[in-house]
Parts: structure tokens; C-alpha cells; sequence
């Protein structure tokens, strides 16, 4: 479950072809109760919709 | 943490979503050590929760039915009961 770097392995990617980096997770959320309101205890994937773009 | 019984049943609801989550990334990172003790943490909260709910009201799941005088997992009150008035 190696995640190849993707800056020096960039002629190796085909294209047409989508690519997810693996997540790196270090500290999650303190507060449970925050973080089951917002849906996760992740706060890499803590991304709110705001009506135009992610944040 | 808090102590009535909606509380504690909405915290216990809380931490279990907080293993849930864990529970889906361990299964892709097998060897995180730093989120396997997250996992261990939480598992002993949440069992503890559950013992003491299970003292204080009534079992939620049949590992916590031990009884002598009653069959408390049979006595204990349906999930739906006086919800739908």
C-alpha cells in the first residue's frame, strides 16, 4: 500500500487515467462530538461544500 | 461525558462512529500504529460506556446480559417502544 511519489514518477503515470494520493492521517479531531456533527474525525477529509467550490 | 440515559446512549452512538471511522481507515492502513492506538483507546471507552449503561438501565447487546434474578435482555424495552406514541 506504497504511495508512488507522484512529483519523480510523473512519466511513469498514463493518462486518462485518475489518481487518489493516499492518506496520511497524524492527529484526528479532540472534539467526538464536532466531529460527528461534521462527519468525520478526519480533518484531511473535512471538506465543507460552500455552494461554488470545496475549501 | 454525560449521564442520564439519552446522553450516555448519544455518546455511546458517538464514540462508536469514531471506531467506525478508524475501523475504514485501519482496513487500508493495516500497519498505522498511531491510529491502531486511537482503535485500542476508544474500543476500551466505548465498553466501558456499554458496561455502565447496562448496569445503570438495561443490556445493549447480549454480551452485556448477564442476569440471576431476571432475563434482562428480554426485559429490556424495544428500540421503537413510546417512539411512536
Amino acid at each position: 500500500m506504497q504511495d508512488y511519489l507522484y512529483e519523480n514518477n510523473i512519466d511513469k503515470f498514463p493518462v486518462a487515467m485518475a489518481y487518489v494520493p493516499w492518506q496520511k492521517f497524524d492527529k484526528m479531531f479532540d472534539d467526538l462530538e464536532k466531529a460527528y456533527c461534521t462527519g468525520t474525525i478526519f480533518p484531511e477529509l473535512d471538506k465543507p461544500f460552500t455552494g461554488r467550490r470545496c475549501v | 461525558m454525560g449521564s442520564n440515559k439519552e446522553q450516555l446512549l448519544r455518546d455511546i452512538g458517538i464514540v462508536d462512529f469514531v471506531l467506525t471511522e478508524l475501523t475504514l481507515y485501519l482496513d487500508t492502513h493495516p500497519f498505522d500504529r498511531n491510529a491502531m492506538e486511537y482503535f485500542n483507546h476508544y474500543n476500551r471507552i466505548k465498553h466501558q460506556m456499554e458496561k455502565e449503561f447496562s448496569m445503570k438501565y438495561f443490556p445493549l447487546n447480549t454480551g452485556m446480559a448477564e442476569s440471576n434474578k431476571e432475563w434482562r435482555w428480554g426485559m429490556a424495552p424495544l428500540p421503537w417502544e413510546g417512539v411512536c406514541g
